[in-house]
């Protein structure tokens, strides 16, 4: 009977890969005829091949420059800068309060005693609302803000029901928001994750609706052909998210092993198919867009995407390695962990080429170092995530720090960053504004870089020493939680410079903002000719 | 809108005027095929190897859960080579003044019912063998043998010393077990051959029954209500001293070992944060007291393997050691059946496996250090963490040591 489960998974793994090979194969073929040009869509022509970077120094009378469509890009711009603005504005805030409640969580664990008599503020309930803020606020918000502002662009169309972002955003706002005081009463759905009450999830749902038609709406009345990169992520992550939270929020379906099972390929899924494609999805645009060169190769995005699409699926159940879950179900989803190799492989490739073979950009522009920067975190996070997966690696690192480490290098060295520059780089574009203290972005710069430094290597060190103390059956539990104690304290350390960062980037945002909009409006025209009639 | 690009400072090695469309359109690179082939290839063989393991795991459990029927295979000459003759010889002539003989023994001789009894419930109190009085302490073998198993080493000793060729079935023991059901040890002779079969003659009878041979007042209450931060025995150690998991058994434990054990704690030779609590607020008069109940209280074993060690490898380090590994047998300290050596060696049968185990590991990583010349932190770092489960789990096998009485001191 093993031999037969056996052979049905192996079988039904090389036929699925047979599939992708095929269907990447036939894909690539089409796209032969349309030419490799298409990796051009994110330029108007004769835009390749300029550094496009509204932080650098220079004066108003040079900032003409080649760019045939700058009307068409502003009209777009113009109808979908309201419901960016209040996306990214809302995300930027939900980061400064849930960077506080992550320093607050990680100052607990070296300072127990600390703020014990309030529940609200007791460590479960901290970390938490921790959790959840940055997920579901800072991560999703900003993410959703970035891809309303960068769909319309490379579809070549104005996004359709501006106002409905709008109204979504508000609904978001107050879900989070209600979701957060829910936790520090401490109703919550009691799976990590998933701790909003399944209530105030419908809202969430609610809110997402609002977000998905009007660009579902605009790829459907695109004025391309051909949908870049960056679009099939954003499309992509659109279906996969509302059926992952659906699923997995729908009250009293799953119980026990189960729900532990419904509750990791969630988790996961929410890195996986839903921050993953906003942070590459912004990546792959950005970083032609701020170098002015197009990405390496479309064979490859096709590669990374539908093989992404294809393993990322079943990778969450590697939790629940040594738990009560079926042995193939563990394997199948170690087996898929370790295949993602190829896809990450295949975006690496295609965005740090351009990158290295830019140096110069990556030294001029601080918005492309941050993107490129986070491109690399995801590089680095997702190959150490397929090491983790495998057994023997699972079996020191499970339940320590290290897996903190590891969650950060993703939610935070890879999407916050990339988020980072995305606002950097998109600020002045929306506001008509320059930032007015370009200083401060290298500040929130170094101090991020350096804070994380700190952070991961110490999670990552300490979590290793904590694994190794708890499998040594010589040595008392108290063992393990005694090393880790200066890994904690470098940790809060870290955070602190994290959140300092934090705090100056959403103080600049303020000050952006308050010197208000360009004087010179900007014409609206609410659509474009196609690219290719230029 | 502002735009500001820098289009006059060009970057310092210009690549946009050497930008060239046709070099960007690029194939796969080759190494990703061979990465993605191998991934490929070792996705499938994990998969399908994976299978294979969890069938062979799968075997392996049916064997552990089948395996009280492997067990039956065992003759009865085994089950009294590995359960009797440590204390009464493999030729059955025990050992003058302390184990009775078998070897034409009237009890072996009489009715089957006295031999099945006396393995079902042990015997506590003083029996006549051969014109000799012994204080007999025979464990009880109803937790650790089943009745097939009983039944053949019944046969095995009276038809090897008792003479009788008559076959004892399990369904006889069955009865047997069913007829004195819940009781504790016979105890002593006269017990025996007043319910059993009087053709064991006369013998000499037992005192009155208690508990414990040494309940006092004051220490029954600190046993069963504590005081202070001396918390109660039992709420950990449970009613009758017979422990769980984590905690040991203390019902039968020398007194001289207990008391060591509480002043150890004191000192900090040995470290456990509630014992070092409790231990620290009772007075030496009470630890002695104390010492006292629990060497002389009886319980039933509750222990069983439960750390997935490989009972047949603890039974050989704990019969003969294993001198590859620097290691003795735990029975030549502990004493035969690991019924413990007073006042310093304690018993180790019948202890649970999580506690004995947690000890061994106790004595490599220091968190107990009040062995008398080292002599248990050279045994325990000799062993891995593998044995230390499989000698654990042995241990629980054994039937709990035989607690000594008023008389005897």
């Amino acid at each position: 009977m093993s031999v037969t489960i056996g052979l049905l998974l192996a079988l039904s793994f090389l036929v699925s890969l047979l599939a992708l090979a095929f269907l990447i194969w036939a894909v690539t073929n089409r796209q032969l005829q349309l030419h490799q040009g298409q990796a051009y869509t994110v330029f108007t022509p004769g835009e390749a091949g300029t550094p496009d970077d509204a932080t650098l120094p220079g004066d108003d009378a040079q900032s003409v420059g080649p760019h045939h469509y700058d009307a068409e890009r502003e009209g777009i711009d113009a109808v979908s800068r309201r419901p960016v603005m209040i996306l990214i504005g809302s995300g930027i805030a939900w980061l400064a309060i849930g960077s506080i409640f992550g320093l607050m969580a990680s100052l607990k664990l070296h300072w127990p005693d600390w703020l014990t008599d309030v529940a609200p503020l007791t460590f479960g309930r901290v970390r938490t609302l921790h959790l959840n803020l940055v997920i579901y606020g800072w991560l999703s918000m900003t993410g959703i803000g970035v891809a309303l502002w960068i769909a319309p662009r490379i579809f070549h169309t104005a996004l359709r029901h501006p106002r409905l972002p709008v109204i979504g955003a508000v609904l978001w706002n107050i879900a989070v928001a209600c979701g957060a005081l829910a936790i520090a009463s401490g109703w919550t759905d009691g799976e990590e994750w998933l701790e909003i009450p399944w209530q105030i999830d419908g809202l969430l749902a609610l809110a997402g609706a609002f977000f998905v038609w009007p660009l579902l709406h605009t790829a459907l009345r695109r004025n391309v052909d051909h949908i870049y990169v960056t679009g099939w992520y954003y499309l992509g992550a659109l279906c996969w998210f509302p059926v992952l939270f659906f699923i997995a929020n729908l009250p009293g379906i799953h119980s026990g092993v189960q729900e532990a099972t419904v509750n990791w390929w969630f988790a996961h899924n929410v890195l996986g198919l839903w921050l993953t494609p906003l942070g590459v999805g912004a990546a792959y645009y950005f970083i032609p867009k701020i170098i002015g060169k197009p990405i390496y190769s479309y064979s490859l995005s096709l590669l990374g995407f539908w093989a992404l699409a294809l393993f990322y699926s079943q990778v969450g159940i590697h939790h629940l390695i040594g738990g009560p879950v079926p042995t193939w179900v563990v394997t199948l989803s170690i087996v898929h962990s370790v295949m993602m190799f190829v896809p990450v492989i295949a975006v690496a490739i295609n965005q740090h080429v351009t990158v290295a073979r830019n140096l110069w950009a990556f030294k001029a522009s601080i918005p492309l170092r941050f993107v490129s920067l986070g491109a690399l975190m995801y590089t680095l996070a997702s190959f150490q995530g397929s090491i983790e997966a495998l057994r023997a690696v699972n079996t020191v690192t499970h339940f320590t720090q290290y897996t903190v480490g590891h969650a950060h290098l993703g939610a935070y060295g890879f999407v916050s960053f990339v988020l980072f520059g995305a606002v950097y780089h998109m600020g002045p574009r929306l506001t008509g504004r320059q930032w007015p203290a370009p200083a401060l972005i290298a500040v929130h710069f170094w101090l991020v870089v350096v804070g994380f430094a700190i952070y991961f290597f110490a999670l990552t060190i300490g979590g290793v020493l904590q694994g190794l103390a708890m499998l040594d059956a010589t040595r008392p539990f108290a063992d393990s939680v005694t090393v880790l104690a200066p890994y904690l304290e470098a940790r809060s350390v870290g955070g602190a410079l994290m959140t300092l960062g934090h705090l100056i980037f959403a103080g600049h945002f303020v000050a952006l903002l308050a010197q208000g909009r360009a004087p010179h409006a900007t014409t609206a025209p609410t659509d474009t000719v196609p690219a290719t009639q230029a | 809108m502002i735009r500001r690009k820098r289009t006059q400072a060009a970057p310092p090695d210009g690549p946009e005027e050497t930008f060239e469309p046709y070099e960007e359109f690029r194939r796969i690179p080759l190494p990703v095929y061979w990465i993605a082939i191998a991934l490929a290839i070792w996705g499938a063989v994990t998969l399908w190897d994976n299978a294979q393991a969890v069938g062979v795991g799968r075997q392996e459990r049916a064997e552990q859960i089948e395996e009280t029927p492997a067990a039956a295979l065992n003759s009865g000459a085994q089950i009294f080579e590995a359960r009797c003759s440590t204390c009464h010889q493999p030729n059955a002539v025990g050992v003058r003044s302390a184990i009775p003989p078998l070897a034409g023994s009237r009890f072996v001789a009489a009715d089957p019912a006295v031999v099945v009894q006396i393995l079902l419930h042990g015997i506590d109190g003083p029996i006549d063998v051969g014109g000799r009085t012994f204080d007999a302490h025979m464990p009880s073998f109803a937790s650790v043998l089943s009745d097939a198993e009983l039944a053949r080493v019944a046969t095995h000793v009276r038809q090897t010393w008792g003479g009788d060729r008559q076959e004892i079935t399990a369904a006889f023991v069955r009865v047997q077990r069913a007829r004195f059901a819940g009781r504790g040890a016979w105890r002593g002779g006269e017990e025996l051959a007043r319910v059993v079969d009087p053709a064991l003659g006369p013998q000499p009878s037992a005192g009155p029954a208690v508990i414990s041979a040494f309940a006092d007042p004051a220490v029954l209450r600190l046993v069963n209500q504590g005081r202070g931060e001396a918390w109660a025995c039992s709420s950990c150690h449970g009613a009758a001293g017979q422990g769980g998991a984590n905690i040991p058994r203390l019902a039968g434990l020398p007194e001289g070992y207990i008391v060591k054990q509480l002043q150890d704690y004191v000192t900090g030779r040995r470290r456990n944060e509630s014992m070092q609590t409790v231990a620290g607020a009772l007075t030496d008069a009470e630890r002695r007291g104390l010492a006292r109940y629990y060497s002389g209280l009886r319980a039933p074993s509750t222990a069983k393997p439960e750390l997935g060690g490989d009972v047949s490898r603890g039974e050989q380090l704990a019969l003969y050691g294993d001198w590859s590994r620097n290691l003795p047998a735990c029975f030549s300290c502990h004493g035969p059946s690991g019924f413990g050596v007073a006042p310093g060696f304690p018993s180790l049968a019948a202890q649970h496996p999580a506690y004995t185990a947690s000890q061994l590991a106790a004595w490599v990583g220091g968190g107990r250090n009040n062995s008398d010349v080292q002599l248990m932190n050279e045994v325990a770092r000799n062993l891995s963490d593998a044995d230390r489960r499989a000698v654990a789990d042995y241990l629980a096998t054994l039937p709990p040591v035989p607690a000594v009485t008023q008389e005897r001191r």
